[in-house]
């Protein structure tokens, strides 16, 4: 509270995910295989998923963007229709809170 | 079918239908927020869910009986009632999981007001 972070947020075709997987849970590769099939399959109900994008920790190296979950669509509309499904959804047992992603970062994995 | 429902696991996504609604925290967040704010606003988004769970006395008890875990032996006060109940325990662990993230966030954010009802837990955790 306090400070409005919904305001300018323009949709754009790659949605962020966050607060839905932890450190712990990326490291185990049976557990990680298994997250980017849940997001697979529920991302592709509202859309073509065009590519996703999972950082993993990597032991001793500072990797940007671990903890959170990028998927590209082919569509700003499909992207705008997964975030309204997602948004506020549990995903084991948290909260899933979304965010649109520019693409050209994401694309150079700025994440 | 004990293979295909083997095949089909769950996924973690929870129905549609089980949407979580925080007041005045959108789960929905602007792209031009720092690292630093997206941090300190997902912590805030977890201690919210956290009070959301104690008053709404949603413990995450599973219903399936079979599914819970053991019981500790029953500790009684000293009018007989007993202490240590599975409500009693889960709420304590939900409080204590919440007391972790406000410490942490008030690191981030020293201006922090933890919810209404916090209580800070001075008493050491003896398992």
């Amino acid at each position: 509270p306090g400070v409005n972070f919904s305001a300018s947020n323009a949709s754009t075709e790659v949605l962020c995910l966050l607060n839905m997987v932890t450190e712990e849970e990326l490291r185990d590769d049976e557990e990680f295989e298994d997250i980017m099939e849940d997001v697979r399959e529920e991302c592709g109900k509202y859309g073509l998923v065009k590519s996703l994008e999972i950082p993993r920790p990597i032991q001793g190296v500072d990797v940007p963007g671990v903890g959170k979950i990028f998927v590209e669509f082919t569509s700003i509309s499909e992207c705008q229709k997964a975030q309204q499904a997602l948004t506020g959804r549990k995903f084991a047992n948290r909260v899933v809170v979304t965010s649109y992603y520019d693409p050209d970062r994401y694309h150079r994995r700025e994440f | 079918n004990t293979t295909q429902t083997k095949k089909k696991r769950k996924n973690r996504f929870a129905d549609e239908t089980e949407r979580v609604f925080l007041p005045n925290m959108p789960t929905n967040i602007s792209s031009n927020m720092t690292e630093q704010q997206q941090k300190i606003y997902i912590l805030q988004v977890q201690i919210e869910e956290l009070t959301r769970r104690l008053k709404m006395n949603d413990l995450g008890i599973p219903a399936n009986v079979e599914a819970r875990s053991p019981s500790p032996e029953p500790i009684y006060d000293q009018q007989g009632k007993r202490q240590n109940t599975r409500e009693v325990r889960a709420r304590r662990k939900i409080e204590e999981q919440r007391h972790q993230l406000v410490t942490e966030l008030l690191v981030l954010n020293p201006d922090y007001k933890a919810p209404s009802d916090y209580k800070p837990q001075q008493a050491k955790y003896i398992d």
